[in-house]
């Protein structure tokens, strides 16, 4: 199958892979590394190098407050990978490899091609993010998740089930607020990944199916959740990693909209906030599965964003994730309200962020207020963004803009 | 709508789309509200005060009901033969009480001497071998009446014994304290030999009232422990506390009295060894005049002695058993009175066969003395609970505190059902119920969101809940009217 | 029915027999006062109360009621305290400011922790557990004592045994021991803490020694400490030492550069009367060794360097005085300054908020190696990345550090425990670090006084006697001072204002996917001469 044109691909991915890798392994990881924007306490390389070598020197790295990440990361760091700086450079690379690559046979299966010009494109969108680009420097496990939850989207897109739901549950297994995509992987399992956003019809695929689907889920589910319980030893590790993001125990700032929340938060309705903003990101599940059923990618992606703003422990990958799937559909552009107005707001609060961060905890010159209105700006931006996708992907199937005729909502 | 405008519009038709149909909308509209339902049970368990109802109108009823011990007093035939109307002028007299007597209700015939063996029964009889007390038999009606309001109800003659008595706890730490007023300036006391003293003077009271009270005693010896005020010198080079310094006698802040282990109630007993410089220390009345007495009483608390040692003894000397002999009848009537242990009338005597410490007539009183103040303290601390949880809606109820105010209630119950019966096990019940009540009235988790008030709670709820359920509300109605009027039109059609 | 018969028969047996006259108590009163390489004084006051034949309370026995307890000399509020929790030993301190180990070597009473700490031995296997038992002693010893003990709680509490090891000995009731300890770095002592302390001595300070405990000059001291210490020794039986330790700095009151000093100028007071109880009151002096000085009044005893006056036969007020011949002249010869045989400084380094590095640099001044062992109790608020842990040394070898002990901390619950062994080669300097991360607590969490910083307890370095040629007197726990954590903050006034900005723009974000999701599209033609005119599609 080569052909002349996939070269350029090819030499661009190589070059973007090697160039990742390079510079990975300079020292610039030492200043993100503890950077509280790119990885939380639950995708924190150092509290994950922490985690097993408690776990090397016979401690129960789950009876601390430390470590909080799934045991599957403890059992491939401690048997066939060792934490190391250049085993992280090269494992890291690799996952942001898998993801660009899975975004490219992603885009080559919505549009039921090949190949395309765009490949290189939307590759290099997502290696060149720097929502993804940093937290992947400060090894940050939250690129592994974004790889694994790709590689979940593209299997599903080329109908290779098991792979899929296989990739599915160790999402799950990774970061529990990933059950919102179970939803919309299944759906796009039983439908087809090509763009329907310009004609929508009803629901075309078959119920009977999603339920093997389901069951099949739940024993990989199952399973990793055994091997993890065997790994670890007891089941400590659920209270300590799914539980931490249901009742967030610790409070370390993030790009989020919990931490400052429950730092204030009185502790009569502590438990009360907590169980609504854990509903809260199911509730999108249904009401968008619904109005996108004829086309499942697309309520996937929309759910991508959902995460990238309500997610507990959020960092910047969440909506980078999201951000760069909007490359997989040109054909919203043109529907875009205020493509501006989310692009200067994003660009607003990557300049804030850091700095308000930096003046709160390093100088000392300002308080938490500075970084807790920095965190809203970042999530108005993401909500601009995830409400002009919503928009975008309704109003593409009214057709195109006439003058003369304005399409609005009641 | 005029079909020609829509021929123009280069646009599709947005109501031909698919997501636009009914069908779509009222499914998502739905689905948020299925989710909202599915979550509304966790709402209410994460919020949810726990708030256990608590059996009021029982307590109510409780509070009503009236602890009363039936009483026969059983004439001997004798008696009666010589003054056959006795019977119902004694009954007529006991029926016209009231107050202290309220709780008794007496019931007096012609005993035979079958039933003379039962514990309520009172003999009186006029000649010489009286089992119970004797008395010469050419008496009037109100002396008897007289004896036997001593005997039956001896706290309603004298309020200020009532006031000494210490509240009934089923627990008392009896703390003896031995203090030298300055061990340094002369002579010391430096020690006692208590244990002697107290098997011969205090163990005796303690099995007495082991029915009612369980007892800790313990014991220190302190060498300096200096008066807040200086006693007033005299002329014959002694020195006298006036009834005034009395009262402040204590000197709580340098003497290290009080027990911090347990929360038992303490009754103290303190021999103070004056100063050899403020030697010998007496007790004045109040019009001036030197008290016959060395000791002195203060009320629910203990009872103090001065003691002044002899000059000729050595500097350092030990109380023997016989010196405290002479010094501990003291505290042993102090600790009687404090418990409130009634006296005896004084033409009512124990016959000699008898040489228990306590006659049953006093211990008796003693007992339901004791019931009526724990019933009394039992409803009055289940009314309060009950008033206070009603009055404050935030208060939480626990599952301990409910238990509590049931035991209590059962104990009551219990003690009203046995009260005809036993009187050690009404007191005993008695004892329950208001050790019950009271651990359920200061139960500390019913303080938790006591400062909590409704309007926070507005505050907190409404920011989240006010702009994200109106709009869901809103289209919820929206779609249910439009659905009806649509079900209209086909039913008019 | 039978083994209740055998509980009560070993109830009677262990319990003591504390109902004897006063040949049964025995209460020894001792000053020791010392004169430190950098012309301050160290006096050191210890009350001994020795219970004979006692024993502490076994836990067992807590089913039943206790015997009477009679005491002459031992304090009732105490002795009600260790029987109510049966506790076996009990150290508790209280201490102000930091013991300059460099300049002052090794202290009398070992233990100089800045602030509060209290640790105990109690025995299982009562009725109710071991911690419940702690809670209760550290609430009791707090009503006793006036301090913050009672908030001495599981997220201060640690169980370092080999630190700690029991300094009496322990009953063999078939029971294990447990140790319980935890520590206060925030404590301040003062006044309110001295004057329950003094109505625990059978004299108070009202005669004897304690006489000289004069508030006003304690606690203007550059140092001073209280400790209570209750252990049980078999043959003897349980013994209370009440101790008062304090560094005052004559030249300081003397405005010059004499150091001399008397009891009237360290203490405002002199000893008047003595303790008529005391079984032995002792003031021991110790002289200088290389300088001219005259001691009044005339030492009855001296041995070894240290004049002794004993109290018992005085007749007159007794006020030593110690004076020198010539002006005080500060030690420049740094070989002189220290005879401790290793010195510490730790250090929490980094300015940020969020995070840090913790230091220790440990120096072995003797010449010979030496083990020690390191204990570092850190509260949840602050969390250790040992995998970041690195020991180096300014001479080569390696394997500096080895048996290493760690429970990690749970945040709101458990501090951190770190206990390893040092091995310090001869004369040389052992460098440890750890990176921490510091915690962002809920904004209920924080103390009134928020910015002030957490103070976080000192660690604790004891040398280990397994290692050759260590003199005894050098076997003691050094306490390093304690450090302060600056805590990132919260806005303590923004919570209804966090709750309604972020749940403002929740509500925006929702209600308008909401919207999207539910209204339906319109096509609305703009008018081009008088408005719009809708066109609806229904």
């Amino acid at each position: 199958m080569k052909t002349p044109s996939t070269v350029p691909l090819g030499l661009v991915f190589s070059a973007l892979v090697a160039s990742r890798l390079l510079i990975s392994c300079t020292s610039i990881h030492e200043y993100l590394i503890h950077d509280h924007q790119l990885s939380s306490p639950l995708t924190s390389f150092l509290n994950l190098k922490e985690g097993i070598y408690l776990f090397n020197n016979g401690v129960d790295p789950y009876s601390g407050g430390v470590f909080r990440h799934s045991p599957l990361y403890l059992s491939l760091f401690t048997t066939i990978l060792s934490p190391s700086r250049i085993i992280a450079s090269l494992l890291w690379t690799l996952c942001d490899s898998i993801g660009a690559w899975s975004m490219v046979r992603i885009w080559r299966a919505r549009n039921n091609i090949v190949q395309s010009s765009r490949d290189v494109l939307v590759a290099a969108l997502y290696f060149l993010n720097p929502y993804l680009f940093l937290p992947s420097l400060a090894f940050s496990t939250s690129s592994i998740e974004n790889a694994v939850s790709l590689l979940a989207i593209m299997f599903a897109c080329e109908r290779r089930t098991s792979a899929s739901l296989l990739a599915l549950a160790f999402l799950v297994q990774l970061s529990l607020s990933s059950v919102v995509l179970i939803v919309p992987i299944i759906l796009l399992l039983i439908t087809s990944p090509i763009s329907q956003l310009v004609s929508p019809r009803p629901f075309s695929g078959k119920w009977t199916q999603s339920l093997g689907h389901v069951f099949e889920l739940a024993i990989y589910v199952l399973v990793l959740t055994l091997a993890s319980t065997l790994v670890s030893g007891d089941f400590l590790w659920i209270s300590q990693t799914w539980g931490a993001s249901l009742t967030l125990p610790d409070l370390t700032p993030n790009p989020g909209l919990w931490w400052y929340f429950f730092t204030e938060m009185f502790d009569h309705f502590r438990p009360f906030f907590l169980m609504v903003f854990s509903v809260h990101l199911l509730i999108y599940i249904a009401p968008i599965c619904i109005k996108f059923q004829y086309d499942s990618l697309y309520a996937t992606f929309l759910l991508v964003g959902v995460l990238g703003i309500f997610k507990a422990y959020l960092t910047l990958s969440d909506p980078g994730l999201f951000l760069s799937m909007i490359s997989l559909f040109p054909e919203i552009y043109p529907y875009f309200r205020h493509p501006i107005v989310t692009s200067l707001l994003h660009l607003h609060a990557t300049m804030l962020l850091p700095l308000f961060h930096r003046l709160w905890l390093t100088q000392g010159t300002g308080n938490a207020n500075f970084f807790y209105a920095s965190t809203l700006v970042f999530a108005c931006a993401n909500g601009a963004a995830l409400v002009d996708c919503v928009w975008a992907g309704l109003r593409i199937a009214i057709g195109e803009q006439v003058d003369g005729y304005a399409v609005t909502q009641e | 709508m005029s079909a020609s405008q829509e021929q123009e519009t280069p646009l599709r038709d947005p109501a031909s789309t698919f997501f636009q149909s009914d069908r779509v909308r009222r499914l998502i509209i739905a689905s948020y509200w299925v989710v909202i339902l599915l979550a509304t049970p966790l709402w209410w368990h994460t919020t949810s005060i726990e708030r256990l109802s608590l059996p009021t109108a029982q307590v109510q009823y409780q509070a009503k009901t009236l602890l009363s011990f039936p009483i026969a007093i059983r004439l001997d035939p004798s008696l009666v033969q010589d003054d056959p109307s006795i019977t119902g002028k004694l009954q007529q007299f006991f029926d016209t009480k009231g107050g202290q007597w309220s709780g008794l209700s007496i019931h007096v015939e012609v005993g035979s001497e079958a039933g003379m063996l039962s514990w309520s029964a009172i003999r009186f009889v006029s000649h010489e071998s009286s089992r119970l007390f004797e008395h010469p038999w050419h008496v009037f009606l109100p002396h008897l009446a007289d004896i036997l309001a001593t005997l039956l109800v001896p706290y309603s003659s004298d309020p200020d014994r009532e006031y000494r008595i210490a509240q009934y706890s089923p627990r008392f730490r009896l703390s003896f304290t031995l203090l030298n007023e300055d061990a340094a300036a002369g002579q010391v006391i430096t020690g006692w030999d208590l244990t002697n003293a107290i098997r011969h003077h205090v163990d005796p009271i303690v099995t007495a009232l082991s029915i009612l009270h369980n007892f800790t005693i313990e014991s220190q010896v302190q060498f300096h422990a200096p008066l807040a005020f200086k006693p007033q010198a005299l002329d014959n080079e002694s020195f006298g506390l006036t009834p005034e310094d009395l009262t402040v006698f204590i000197n709580s802040a340098e003497w290290t009295l009080s027990s911090s282990s347990s929360n038992d109630p303490v009754l103290h007993f303190v021999l103070f060894v004056p100063s050899s410089v403020r030697k010998p220390l007496v007790i004045l009345n109040p019009d001036g005049s030197l008290s016959h007495s060395n000791s002195f009483l203060i009320p629910q608390w203990g009872g103090v002695m001065i003691y002044n040692p002899s000059d000729d003894s050595s500097p350092h000397r030990y109380l023997s058993s016989a010196d405290l002999d002479t010094l501990f009848p003291a505290f042993s009537n102090q600790l009687l009175a404090l418990l409130g242990v009634p006296g005896l009338h004084a033409d009512v005597r124990i016959s000699p066969d008898d040489n228990s410490l306590l006659s049953d007539w006093q211990l008796d009183a003693l007992l339901r003395r004791r019931a009526f103040e724990n019933d009394q303290g039992a409803k009055d601390t289940l009314r309060s609970t009950v008033k206070l949880v009603d009055q404050i809606e935030n208060m939480p109820v626990g599952q301990v505190v409910r238990d509590d105010v049931w035991d209590a209630l059962s104990a009551l119950k219990k003690m009203h059902f046995v009260s005809a019966n036993s009187l050690v096990e009404t007191m005993r019940l008695s004892a329950d119920a208001a050790t019950h009540a009271s651990r359920a009235f200061f139960n500390p988790g019913m303080l938790a969101l006591l400062y909590f008030p409704p309007e926070h709670k507005y505050a907190v709820y409404t920011p989240l809940f006010a702009s994200a359920m109106i709009p869901l509300i809103a289209a919820a109605l929206r779609e249910f009217l439009a659905w009806r009027r649509q079900h209209q039109q086909v039913a008019n059609t | 029915m039978l083994w209740r018969c055998c509980l009560v028969l070993i109830g009677a047996l262990c319990t003591p027999v504390l109902s004897k006259h006063l040949s049964n108590e025995e209460f020894r009163e001792q000053v020791s006062l010392q004169t430190l390489q950098d012309g301050r004084v160290a006096s050191t006051f210890s009350f001994n109360i020795l219970l004979k034949d006692a024993t502490p309370r076994e836990p067992r026995t807590l089913i039943f009621d206790d015997e009477s307890q009679h005491y002459n000399l031992f304090p009732l509020a105490l002795g009600q305290i260790l029987r109510e929790y049966a506790v076996t030993e009990l150290h508790l301190t209280l201490n102000a400011g930091k013991w300059n180990y460099d300049s002052w070597g090794y202290p009398k009473e070992r233990d100089v922790g800045t602030g509060a700490a209290l640790w105990a031995w109690m025995a299982d296997g009562g009725p109710t557990s071991i911690d419940y038992r702690w809670q209760g002693l550290r609430n009791a010893l707090a009503g006793l004592f006036c301090a913050s003990i009672g908030s001495l709680d599981e997220q201060r509490t640690t169980s370092p045994v080999l630190p700690f090891a029991p300094e009496g000995s322990l009953p063999d009731w078939g029971v294990e021991h447990e140790l319980r300890h935890a520590s206060l770095a925030s404590e301040h002592v003062c006044t309110e803490n001295l004057t329950p302390f003094l109505k625990l001595l059978p004299c108070k300070s009202l005669s004897g020694i304690a006489s000289l405990l004069n508030p006003h000059r304690l606690f203007d001291a550059d140092w001073h400490g209280m400790g209570l210490h209750v252990l049980w020794n078999p043959d003897a039986g349980v013994e209370v030492r009440l101790a008062f330790q304090l560094v005052s700095d004559p030249l300081r009151i003397s405005a010059g550069k004499k150091q001399d000093w008397s009891f009237s100028t360290l203490f405002d007071r002199t000893i008047e009367r003595t303790c008529p109880v005391a079984q032995s009151s002792i003031v021991d002096v110790a002289l200088p060794r290389e300088a001219l000085y005259n001691i009044s009044p005339e030492p009855p005893r001296i041995d070894q360097n240290v004049a002794f006056y004993d109290l018992t036969n005085m007749s007159e007020a007794l006020d030593v005085k110690l004076k020198w011949a010539l002006d005080f002249t500060y030690p420049l010869d740094p070989l002189k300054i220290t005879s401790m045989p290793i010195s510490v400084r730790r250090t929490l380094q980094g300015a940020s908020q969020d995070r840090g590095q913790l230091s220790l640099v440990i120096k072995n001044n003797a010449p010979f190696p030496l083990q020690v062992l390191y204990l570092e109790t850190m509260p949840w608020i602050v969390q250790f990345y040992l995998h970041t842990m690195r020991v180096s040394s300014d001479t080569s070898g390696d394997d500096f550090i080895s048996n290493i002990s760690y429970v990690p901390s749970v945040p709101h619950s458990r501090p951190a425990t770190f206990q390893a062994v040092l091995t310090l080669p001869t004369e040389s300097t052992v460098y440890l670090t750890i990176d921490v991360t510091k915690a962002f607590l809920r904004y209920t969490e924080h103390p009134p006084d928020a910015q002030r910083g957490w103070d976080l307890p000192p660690a604790i370095i004891l040398p280990l006697s397994s290692s050759n040629a260590i003199r005894s007197e050098f076997v003691g726990r050094i306490y390093t001072p304690p450090l302060l954590v600056d805590l990132a903050t919260p806005d303590f006034s923004m919570p209804y204002n966090v709750i309604v900005f972020s749940c403002s723009l929740i509500a925006f974000i929702f209600g308008n996917i909401f919207n999207l999701l539910t209204r339906k599209f319109v096509v609305v033609r703009l008018g081009s001469q008088q408005g719009t005119s809708k066109s609806k599609h229904d």
